[in-house]
């Protein structure tokens, strides 16, 4: 069993096949995250698959000192954010309940999935910020590496995505006493 | 941990995706035909040697050399101006150890002609007006 760091020099130096071990562990987090920005499951199979390779082909620029994971989202973002993305956005405002690929993928339950609700009061951004914070456990540093912003920008942005999800929450879920 | 985190965290494990064998395949396929690319950062900023600086410097040189060519006949003829030695050159000679007579005297010949005029014109006058 290969390590990490063995599995990416491996994938530098040219084996596709160690780059899909490499990325074997992330690539069920990185569709989860690319269905929330997407209009169906399709397209996030499809972003998914660019972003895999789009890694791969600049795997030699990668820079140790980030986590693999945060390189591997940042790529994800910014294919998200420049090609299909922008082409999505425009039927974001269309998408129902039967299409939605997020909502396809949520068991039916008594309460909304807050990710639902984020997505609705949230803009991409700072969406994402709550995403690589609380469905990706990354720390501070790690997503602003990510999104390409400076740590106060992400700290700010991560309370002010709390407190407008709170405010949405309260008024939404105040009657089922979800948070008291 | 607050409960609005763990609500998240437990959302985000509540969709239900995973990469299909049928998507497993494709993006296997895919990475079949690339080609990692050579660090950027590395290619950017390859080593210079003194030669490569040397043979820069001449081609600048020899560009300039061009474009000073290729400039100076199409423009117009300018007016010749004498530059700060011609200048000179134009400026007598001053001796200002010669007397101060040589360049009054003209000046002095002039106020007594002058004068001279106005004694003839007060005689004429007089004798008009029979004084």
């Amino acid at each position: 069993m290969k390590t990490e760091s063995q599995l990416i020099e491996a994938a530098q130096a040219g084996s596709p096949a160690a780059f899909a071990d490499l990325v074997r562990r992330y690539r069920d987090g990185l569709l989860r995250f690319l269905l929330t920005r997407c209009a169906s499951y399709a397209d996030a199979e499809d972003a998914l698959q660019d972003t895999l390779i789009n890694a791969y082909r600049y795997i030699r620029s990668y820079d140790p000192r980030w986590r693999f994971s945060t390189w591997l989202y940042r790529i994800a973002i910014r294919n998200a954010a420049n090609g299909r993305g922008q082409e999505l956005a425009a039927v974001h405002d269309l998408r129902d309940e039967e299409s939605d690929p997020l909502l396809q993928c949520i068991a039916e339950s008594e309460t909304e999935n807050l990710w639902v609700s984020a997505r609705r009061v949230l803009n991409d951004e700072v969406f994402t910020a709550m995403w690589l914070r609380y469905a990706e456990d990354m720390s501070v540093n790690d997503i602003s590496a990510a999104l390409e912003r400076s740590t106060s920008w992400t700290k700010v942005n991560l309370m002010r995505g709390r407190r407008a999800l709170d405010a949405e929450l309260n008024g939404t879920y105040n009657e089922s006493e979800a948070y008291g | 941990m607050d409960k609005l985190a763990n609500q998240l965290r437990r959302d985000a494990g509540r969709i239900d995706a995973r990469v299909s064998d049928e998507l497993d395949r494709r993006i296997a396929a895919s990475l079949q035909g690339v080609t990692p690319l050579e660090d950027s950062t590395v290619a950017a900023a390859p080593r210079r040697t003194a030669l490569f600086w040397w043979a820069s410097s001449l081609t600048g040189i020899a560009a300039a050399a061009a474009a000073i060519l290729l400039i100076n006949p199409s423009r117009p003829e300018l007016p010749a101006t004498p530059g700060p030695a011609a200048i000179v050159a134009v400026v007598p000679d001053i001796d200002w150890n010669s007397e101060t007579a040589v360049f009054t005297a003209p000046l002095q010949q002039e106020l007594d002609a002058l004068q001279s005029d106005i004694r003839k014109a007060e005689a004429q006058v007089k004798a008009d007006i029979g004084l």
